[in-house]
């Protein structure tokens, strides 16, 4: 009889999605996309036309002003159906530096009231405020325009970026889609002191290849997922484009549920991969054998040992992100920044990645900590990561756990991004260098 | 409908692994919204005189996993205004795909491509076979099929054609799962 990855860990709790007599099981993907295309199965590669549980966007010049219009003047839909499926955040251009910015917001905030769509506005970055207030429903198919969505996968959620396609969700009520293949990644052992999630996933992209998922979904399983926190998993999951994944899925555990289910803005079965689904590759990273790891630009793909650029000279450091900059970040962070000092002329912006967790920073002292080493601390915001603001010069240097290290992404195209984990962005911003954390841990 | 087939010379052959299509026109230029300054900047890093070549209809080529990176519409916006008509690649990037796709502009991935053709060359690609043709050699291999949805919005010329088109078959007609 056949046993599911969910059954195991839950003791039931999970749906069976039982299939008799079929000789293959299926993946979280596949039962998600059954459901949401309102047939009783799919299988990687079926041509579907499925119907997205939410449909979330954020404001952004190009994207959300472009869809208002033209879902009016286009497509003469004066307000959509179905408006609480619907969720639009403002966390770019937050606060607003200019009146085309502020129009921008005005005329997101003008279209939700109308349409009667929630808006989140100033609560955080979209996609970590997302799972804070239940759109990663475990079970549910969510559509963005932005990849980074993928994150609500860590709770079962199947979240997939659609670029300019998010029209599709707006205008219509099923996106056209075909059902993705899925490779599998197996975590076990443990990581060591100093190494973060954010060093699981960079390892991931440098094993696999930057190719390795292409238009497929990357399932995270393995033993060691269930001492894994939700932001850890949320930033492997987050940063799942650079694979070349769709997306990024956790066959949703106790943990995963504990928090996703009373938060839940729907009522559906979360599902698992049966365990003899069919995986495209199944392949198993040893937690306890990685090292901190670097990537240097201009590339995601580019990632190298963190010990072969000790000592690199930097001047900036940004802490936050919707990939990290949760309490898990932080209290790292702060772990090695606490009774030292940045280094004089080091700018270091540290940005919770919601207000939520910037409340629960401040609870636990973590504020304080960083405020006193030196550290800018900033509310909630997007715009560190793309240069909007702390934009970098020509010639400078920065060290970061923004999702991307691309030329010009923080700034001048001249400037450079080294993308590495919270800790090592805290011991770089000790020694105005790039740094090991791993001595301030011992001490 | 069908697709027209496209038919034209390899204008550029993108050698890089993981290719990211911003370097086309440059990263400085991507807030650059006057087409004729993004066609100037275009391809200067790879080929100043590349634009006094380049023909209505020619095609782009490209390596594996092509569109890398954080993919912006600005390069290619001027790559059609230059009058490339498509880009057949060993394989895409799936934001990459998904952005050009729904510009309307057609991509073709085709393991084997770059051994297939050299620039200059005369290829084909036909939509109904599912090949791509070096005319010049006198040579075939087939490519991946696309998704339904990808040709039907390539059919259609782009998302916004292809969304009205359905409205207007499907209409308000949709039934809740």
């Amino acid at each position: 009889m056949r046993t599911n990855v969910c059954q195991i860990a839950l003791g039931g709790l999970c749906w069976m999605g039982d299939k008799k007599g079929n000789a293959v099981g299926f993946t979280i993907t596949e039962k998600i996309l059954a459901r949401a295309a309102g047939l009783a199965s799919v299988k990687a590669g079926d041509e579907i036309m499925a119907k997205p549980d939410y449909v979330l966007a954020y404001d952004f010049p190009g994207y959300t002003d472009v869809i208002f219009k033209q879902l009016k003047d286009e497509f003469g839909i004066d307000k959509i159906p179905e408006p609480d499926r619907f969720g639009i955040f403002i966390d770019h251009m937050v606060p607003a530096a200019s009146p085309a910015e502020e129009q921008l917001h005005m005329g997101t905030r003008e279209w939700t009231k109308v349409n009667d769509v929630a808006l989140y506005e100033r609560k955080g970055i979209g996609h970590q405020v997302a799972s804070e207030i239940g759109f990663a429903t475990p079970g549910a198919f969510v559509v963005h325009f932005d990849g980074h969505v993928s994150q609500l996968g860590t709770f079962g959620t199947l979240a997939m970026g659609l670029r300019r396609n998010v029209l599709e969700a707006f205008a219509m009520e099923r996106v056209s889609i075909r059902v993705p293949q899925t490779t599998r990644v197996d975590l076990v052992g443990t990581l060591a002191p100093g190494v973060m999630a954010r060093d699981v996933f960079h390892h991931i992209v440098r094993v696999l290849g930057p190719a390795s998922c292409r238009f497929q979904v990357l399932e995270i399983g393995g033993p060691a997922v269930a001492d894994m926190s939700n932001d850890g998993l949320q930033t492997i999951t987050g940063l799942a484009m650079f694979t070349g994944a769709v997306t990024a899925i956790v066959n949703p555990d106790a943990k995963r549920l504990e928090y996703a289910l009373p938060r839940a803005r729907k009522k559906l079965d979360p599902v698992c991969s049966d365990d003899d689904a069919h995986y495209a590759a199944r392949h198993e990273i040893d937690l306890s054998t990685l090292e901190p790891v670097i990537v240097i630009p201009p590339s995601p793909a580019n990632t190298r040992d963190l010990k072969d650029y000790l000592g690199l000279e930097v001047q900036t450091g940004y802490l936050g992100s919707c990939a990290s900059g949760r309490i898990e970040d932080l209290r790292a962070a702060a772990h090695v920044l606490k009774g030292r000092k940045v280094a004089p002329g080091f700018a270091l912006y540290v940005v919770p990645t919601s207000q939520e967790i910037m409340a629960a920073a401040a609870r636990e002292g973590l504020i304080e900590t960083l405020v006193e080493a030196g550290a800018f601390v900033s509310s909630p915001s997007c715009d560190y990561c793309y240069g909007r603001i702390a934009t970098m010069a020509s010639g400078q240097r920065a060290v970061s756990t923004g999702t991307l290290n691309v030329r010009g992404r923080m700034g001048s195209p001249d400037s450079e991004i080294y993308l590495c984990n919270a800790s090592v962005i805290a011991a770089t911003a000790i020694e105005g260098r790039i740094a090991d954390p791993r001595p301030y841990l011992r001490s | 409908m069908a697709l027209k087939n496209l038919r034209g010379r390899v204008a550029f052959i993108f050698e890089e692994l993981d290719f990211d299509v911003d370097q086309i026109v440059g990263v400085k230029n991507m807030k650059t919204t006057d087409i004729h300054e993004l066609t100037k900047a275009a391809m200067q890093a790879y080929d100043a005189g590349f634009a006094s070549q380049v023909k209505p209809g020619d095609l782009l080529v490209g390596n594996h996993n092509f569109g890398y990176g954080h993919p912006h519409y600005p390069p290619m916006k001027a790559m059609r205004q230059l009058g490339i008509a498509g880009v057949i690649a060993e394989s895409f990037s799936p934001g990459y795909w998904r952005g050009e796709i729904s510009m309307g502009f057609p991509q073709v991935s085709c393991s084997g491509i770059l051994g297939f053709v050299k620039r200059w060359d005369e290829v084909e690609v036909d939509w109904a076979a599912g090949l791509v043709r070096n005319l010049t050699q006198n040579t075939e291999m087939a490519f991946e099929t696309l998704p339904r949805g990808d040709l039907e919005m390539l059919e259609a010329g782009g998302l916004e054609n292809y969304l009205k088109k359905r409205l207007l078959t499907e209409g308000k007609k949709e039934t809740t799962p």
